[in-house]
């Protein structure tokens, strides 16, 4: 009996929280090192073809580190970056979806919409100007939007850093990325953008075309001549002209027009932020890599479907002042308004189109939730 | 949360404050970089300088006569000194719809060339084309006119590093 009342179960319990206390005290005190240990640390080596060109983006003041990576990684995947803790940027920005969210419109913590089209995040390492109305001069501006935007993840950088700040593993984080374990805004935005440039597709049938991996069948050959020529009926020359704008083998150009989609548009684009009515209804015209898998398409997303893009661009420009001139009395009939393709055109040029899905891209483990795919060491 | 919403307020009020300062602007060509006097010409401004015509075809195939203001007069009144070191630096041209494109300043100056080009706002004496204009560069003579870019919207000056 007297050993059995010798049992204090408070004193066990002190004993368990000693222990608690030792193992915690030894995590903490080896986290910094730990993550040294795990995560791959360096300068990070951008691998993309030759003929992507050098001309990238990288501000002086962010170069990209694997720890700034893998750190940008997992704040891209952390849904405690939003006012309810549900939304990552990977909610709008789905791997699988060439990082967009098959939605018009995507729907914030608030439930309500956001006012433009979900953006595939490829090839950002040569983007100069973001959004759809090219408002932001670099990945580390544009971070900061959504991240705060009511309509979206709806938190302010200073509620994140608390957040991040009561998980300790964070801390080490940072340290191994900046040298010091303070969590600011500014160092959120510049490893997600860090991340965001490592997101590269360069490996669709169209890139091992050019590097003479793969064969295209006739009709995809066709359809990248229509997109590759402007047309010229007085020749007897047929195209779609669509290179015209989305050209180079990153199928991106960085320009900005009005294709035509309203006479009046309900949204501006760049006009709002100008004020000149030459920029009426003029939006980005986005790369066009992966674009099988991006539906809808337009800054709107009105078109459900690649059929209903083509149709538009064949058939359906609507006139306007603003109007790019690209779209102003290109036909494939002599004295014609609109592109005027033939249905087997546009299918060929959808076949073309197909050839842009990088199957490597939307499955790559390094662009996943780590939380999920630990990174190879 | 309260915070939040202030924050937020504010921030639209600026925003929309900043969208109807720019909504009173007219179209204008910045002239930055490496030049001792920035500028910001408007089409009153540009009929300050000494007007030079250019004839060229156009993609119709024909000729039109441009009229406008010598870029090396620009360059100069923006305080750019054409000189020795002025052989590594060039001219980055910006269009409203993301086009660029770049020219060596030597192109531009008179005691290497007398070929001109000039910053255009008219067109066989009338204004350019919305889509073309307030302001294109014309090139005289050069094959392609891919470097007569339209809707011009600033002009840098920078070296080559």
């Amino acid at each position: 009996m007297k050993i059995k009342w010798s049992y204090n179960p408070l004193k066990k319990c002190r004993n368990y929280d000693i222990t608690i206390l030792l193992v915690v005290l030894t995590l903490t005190l080896s986290a910094g090192t730990y993550y040294h240990d795990v995560i791959p640390t360096g300068p990070y080596q951008f691998t993309y073809p030759a003929n992507f060109g050098n001309r990238i983006n990288v501000p002086e003041d962010n170069p990209t580190t694997k720890q700034g990576v893998y750190l940008g990684r997992m704040l891209f995947y952390e849904p405690r970056l939003s006012a309810n803790n549900t939304l990552s940027c990977a909610n709008c920005h789905k791997q699988q979806l060439a990082f967009t969210d098959n939605r018009s419109f995507s729907v914030g913590v608030d439930q309500v919409e956001t006012t433009r089209n979900s953006m595939s995040l490829a090839n950002l390492l040569w983007t100069r100007k973001f959004f759809w109305d090219g408002r932001a001069a670099s990945l580390e501006e544009q971070a900061a939007v959504p991240l705060t935007n009511p309509h979206e993840m709806g938190q302010s950088l200073e509620a994140s850093v608390k957040k991040l700040k009561a998980k300790p593993q964070y801390s080490a984080l940072f340290k191994a990325v900046y040298g010091d374990n303070a969590i600011t805004g500014e160092r959120i935005c510049k490893a997600i953008a860090q991340f965001e440039r490592t997101l590269i597709s360069a490996n669709s049938r169209y890139d091992q075309y050019l590097r003479k991996a793969y064969q295209p069948t006739a009709e995809e050959l066709k359809g990248m001549d229509l997109f590759n020529t402007g047309p010229q009926p007085e020749k007897g020359i047929r195209g779609a002209n669509c290179a015209h704008c989305h050209g180079g083998v990153k199928t991106y150009m960085e320009l900005f027009h009005n294709n035509g989609l309203d006479s009046i548009p309900k949204d501006n684009g760049i006009e709002a932020i100008t004020g000149l009515p030459g920029d009426r209804g003029r939006f980005k015209v986005p790369t066009l890599r992966n674009i099988a898998l991006t539906a809808p398409y337009m800054h709107d997303g009105r078109f459900k479907t690649l059929d209903e893009v083509l149709d538009h661009y064949s058939d359906h420009v609507r006139q306007s002042e603003s109007l790019s001139t690209v779209f102003r009395g290109e036909s494939n009939e002599i004295g014609g308004k609109t592109l005027m393709l033939l249905p087997q055109e546009k299918k060929e040029i959808i076949a073309f189109l197909n050839m842009l899905t990088d199957k490597d891209f939307i499955t790559n483990p390094e662009f996943s939730d780590p939380r999920l795919h630990p990174t190879k060491k | 949360m309260k915070k939040q919403f202030i924050i937020a307020f504010i921030f639209i009020i600026s925003l929309a404050t900043s969208i109807t300062v720019q909504a009173q602007t007219t179209a204008t060509v910045k002239i930055t970089g490496e030049v001792t006097t920035p500028l910001n010409l408007a089409l009153a401004d540009l009929h300050q300088f000494a007007q030079t015509v250019v004839v060229r075809k156009d993609k119709d195939g024909k000729d039109h006569t441009y009229s406008g203001v010598m870029l090396s007069d620009i360059l100069q009144k923006a305080g750019v000194v054409m000189n020795r070191e002025s052989l590594t630096k060039y001219l980055l041209v910006d269009a409203s719809d993301g086009y660029q494109i770049i020219f060596a300043l030597a192109e531009l100056d008179k005691s290497f060339t007398d070929r001109v080009i000039i910053l255009a706002d008219t067109v066989d004496g009338k204004p350019l084309a919305l889509g073309d204009g307030p302001f294109r560069i014309i090139v005289q003579d050069e094959k392609k006119p891919a470097r007569c870019i339209k809707q011009v919207t600033s002009m840098k000056v920078l070296f080559a590093k």
